[in-house]
């Protein structure tokens, strides 16, 4: 089912078409630990697993660089839960604005080197224990 | 979100999440998130809103004490 339109597939194509590499992508759809309702703008309930899903199928499909693998978990969990290549998350689903930076992120992660500029990953080579940042958004 | 990671590709002691904070209110208001987007580094606020590379690197690097 391709859940976006298709001036949006066309932009999401052209920006996928940069990828150097292949990218993996992960969704694990299980029970929420702590469910709540999301209604559409008609006021209908969303359920988040199956959106997501249907986002990244769309997605994925509009580049042969990306694998898409859907997991079902069966103990409750931060589902819907979207891993790109090795290691970045996006808990949720991908709305909006969120969809644009998931569909960069994707890029990114098809890079053969990192955009960081060099000055920036020097900084980040003197770190000597692990770091979690965690960027909480809203879809716009 | 796309600096969170761009950083997590560029340090493999980086782990960078997005959270929907909606979808997750509890751990958004565990976290005080009032705006976003909300930074949030190793498990502590750390600041709202958005900021060039440098400066974003900058403050993860303070919120670390490093």
């Amino acid at each position: 089912m391709n859940v976006l339109g298709e001036r949006e597939r066309e932009a999401v194509a052209s920006v996928l078409a940069s990828l150097e590499q292949d990218v993996s992508v992960m969704l694990e759809l299980g029970p929420a630990a702590a469910p709540v309702t999301l209604l559409a703008a008609g006021g209908g309930e969303i359920d988040p697993g199956d959106q997501t899903r249907a986002i990244l199928e769309d997605v994925c499909s509009l580049s042969e660089r990306i694998n898409l693998e859907v997991v079902e978990r069966d103990e409750p969990g931060p589902w819907p839960r979207t891993t790109i290549g090795p290691g970045l998350r996006y808990l949720g689903m991908p709305l909006g604005y969120e969809l644009t930076t998931l569909v960069h992120g994707i890029v990114e992660a098809g890079r053969r080197e990192p955009s960081l500029t060099a000055a920036s990953r020097g900084r980040l080579g003197a770190l000597e224990r692990d770091v979690a940042i965690d960027v909480y958004v809203t879809p716009t | 979100m796309l600096l969170a990671y761009k950083l997590a590709l560029a340090s493999p002691r980086i782990h960078a999440s997005g959270i929907e904070a909606s979808e997750f209110a509890v751990e958004a208001d565990r976290h005080g998130v009032h705006a976003v987007p909300a930074i949030v580094v190793d498990d502590r606020y750390a600041w709202a809103g958005s900021v060039p590379e440098t400066a974003f690197v900058d403050r993860v690097l303070a919120a670390l004490g490093d």
